[in-house]
């Protein structure tokens, strides 16, 4: 017993060894980094985002990437390596639906499609955007083509990700365990909808609607942000909470009786 | 007692109805022949009805008036944050475009 | 959002208004606070975009019809309306009022759907489309979002009705949830109607 007690890393080890939520908490962990990298990534290094204009001519697009070559590159080189990081997030939220009192149906859904969503979601830009900046002397009109179909396949294929939404937030309303609160339930309608609203970027090529509009990007992500803050959150709850159980999930109890709700004390 | 709440339920449509119909003479005033016209007091006061027109359904028909002074005060809140986005935008968008 | 009241509203008879409650789940209600924040978002852009053009928007303007929009918004209030004396009657136990008023809701909604659709016919007639102009990429695009909230809207009033149809279910607290969504579609319909119709 007295091992246990004492330094951070005893305690962390202690954990790693025999916590039965260790897997979860990685997963968390896993997906907390991950949307860390993935917003450096993609806002920072690379600086695909926020997007460029549609209604560019091609000497700017050209442009456009010899400012960002070496970032193009390196970022992206770094996100080909990390994408494996999506795997342990997705788990996660399906495990959250294997956890409601809904069909398994759901999570093996949601499993499916979000495993496919990080093609649109993240490969396509980052295999056009390094081939385009991979040889900065190319034809002119091919790297225009290639920022097209980067910017277009990341903006407008949110049809995967609106139906995911909407898988999640079904499970969610009729769950009778209590796993997630119904407000996160209509969130994930609010998110669901402004990805039908990324829909006309396809046909826009400048105003609100192209895919660095307004209301296409601008409002979108700020929407989409707050419920991927949420759901972090909510999931760690959702851990915390954890029986293993099949039953209604429980409540935490209040503040004062969990000073570390799952630490290695608690388990004892 | 469901013939006061009906009562006033009707009531509370009648004078919604009637604000909407004032939006008709708004824009008659203001158009001429059928041409439309540019006109800042349209704009605002049409806003401003509507807002209050969302007021009344939140307090009506939504039943805020019966909900605890949080939900009170936050629709409150949330009419007044909406006026000023909206005038804001209309008057913002006027300075800068001129 | 927890510690909101969640009093069942049968006990509200008893007590007048005396006690206060939420109307249907709190969560909803988070709901339509920021669905209101994202439509008045996309406010401020059209009235920024407007102003940036007044005259291509009043032009374009002239080729809606007003009557349209009243009679939308006269018939979206009284299918609010309907739903609100449809929550009193649900309070009060008088379910087969409840489910008329219910079934009124969904008429109307209806009515208001087929006028749309009509509505959207004569305007794509008269060469009006979602990539004619600005001001109908506005329109179009408010419009249509606007309409997909009813059809979800519809959804959510089959939830109602369904839970009023047996002495089984008939959950207060989700039919007064169902009618605050309801009444959001009601309320974000008169901001649009007031936007786009009748600000000049």
């Amino acid at each position: 017993m007295s091992t246990r007690a004492g330094s951070p890393v005893g305690r962390f080890l202690w954990n790693f060894r025999n916590h039965p939520k260790r897997e979860l908490w990685f997963a968390w962990w896993v997906m907390v980094i991950f949307y860390q990298l993935y917003g450096v990534l993609f806002f920072l290094v690379t600086r695909v985002q926020p997007p460029a204009s549609p209604a560019w001519d091609t000497p700017m697009v050209v442009q456009w990437f010899n400012d960002r070559h070496f970032g193009l590159l390196a970022g992206f080189g770094v996100v080909f390596l990390i994408s494996g990081l999506c795997a342990p997030m997705n788990a996660l939220l399906a495990y959250s639906m294997r956890r409601m009192s809904v069909s398994r149906v759901f999570g093996y859904s949601y499993l499916i499609m979000y495993s496919l969503s990080a093609i649109p979601g993240m490969f396509v830009m980052a295999i056009a955007m390094t081939v385009g900046a991979l040889r900065p002397d190319r034809d002119s009109e091919l790297i225009h083509w290639l920022f097209d179909f980067a910017f277009l396949s990341f903006s407008g294929t949110m049809g995967v990700f609106m139906i995911g939404s909407l898988v999640w937030l079904v499970a969610i309303l009729i769950d009778k365990n209590g796993v997630f609160p119904k407000w996160f339930g209509y969130l994930g309608l609010c998110n669901a909808l402004t990805e039908v609203v990324v829909a006309p970027a396809w046909i826009f090529q400048r105003g609100v609607f192209a895919w660095n509009g307004a209301i296409a990007w601008w409002i979108n992500m700020v929407v989409f942000v707050t419920y991927t803050v949420c759901f972090i959150v909510l999931l760690r709850k959702m851990i915390e909470r954890e029986d293993f159980g099949t039953g209604p999930l429980p409540d935490l109890p209040p503040k004062a009786e969990r000073s570390q709700p799952d630490s290695v004390g608690s388990m004892q | 007692m469901s013939g006061t709440f009906n009562k006033r339920l009707a009531i509370v449509w009648l004078i919604l109805s009637a604000m909407t119909l004032v939006y008709v003479w708004l824009d008659v005033a203001v158009d001429q022949n059928g041409t439309l016209k540019a006109s800042t007091v349209v704009t605002v006061s049409a806003i401003i009805i509507a807002l209050v027109k969302v007021r009344i359904i939140f307090r009506e028909f939504m039943e805020v008036r019966h909900a605890p002074a949080l939900l009170r005060r936050l629709t409150d809140a949330w009419v007044v944050l909406m006026a000023v986005c909206l005038l804001g935008s209309y008057f913002i968008g006027s300075a800068l475009a001129s | 959002m927890t510690n909101l009241q969640e009093d069942s509203s049968t006990e509200q008879v008893d007590r007048k208004a005396a006690a206060r409650f939420v109307p249907g789940q709190p969560d909803m209600w988070v709901f339509v606070l920021f669905e209101s924040l994202l439509f008045t978002g996309y406010f401020s852009v059209y009235l920024i975009g407007r102003i940036q053009n007044r005259d291509l928007y009043l032009q374009s303007q002239a080729d809606l019809d007003l009557r349209f929009g009243v009679f939308n918004t006269i018939v979206l209030l009284l299918s609010s309306w309907a739903i609100a004396r449809c929550v009193q009657a649900s309070r009060e136990g008088a379910y087969r009022d409840a489910l008329r008023d219910a079934f009124l809701t969904i008429g109307f909604g209806v009515a208001f759907l087929v006028s749309k659709v009509l509505e959207w016919v004569k305007e794509i007639r008269l060469g009006n489309t979602f990539t004619s102009n600005e001001f109908f990429q506005h329109f179009f695009f408010l419009t249509s979002i606007h309409l997909l909230h009813l059809l979800i809207g519809f959804i959510v009033l089959g939830v109602a009705v369904y839970q009023l149809w047996s002495p089984a279910r008939r959950s207060q607290q989700l039919v007064e949830t169902c009618a605050t969504y309801w009444h959001t579609v009601d309320f974000l319909w008169a901001l649009i109607f007031a936007l786009l119709y009748v600000v000049r």
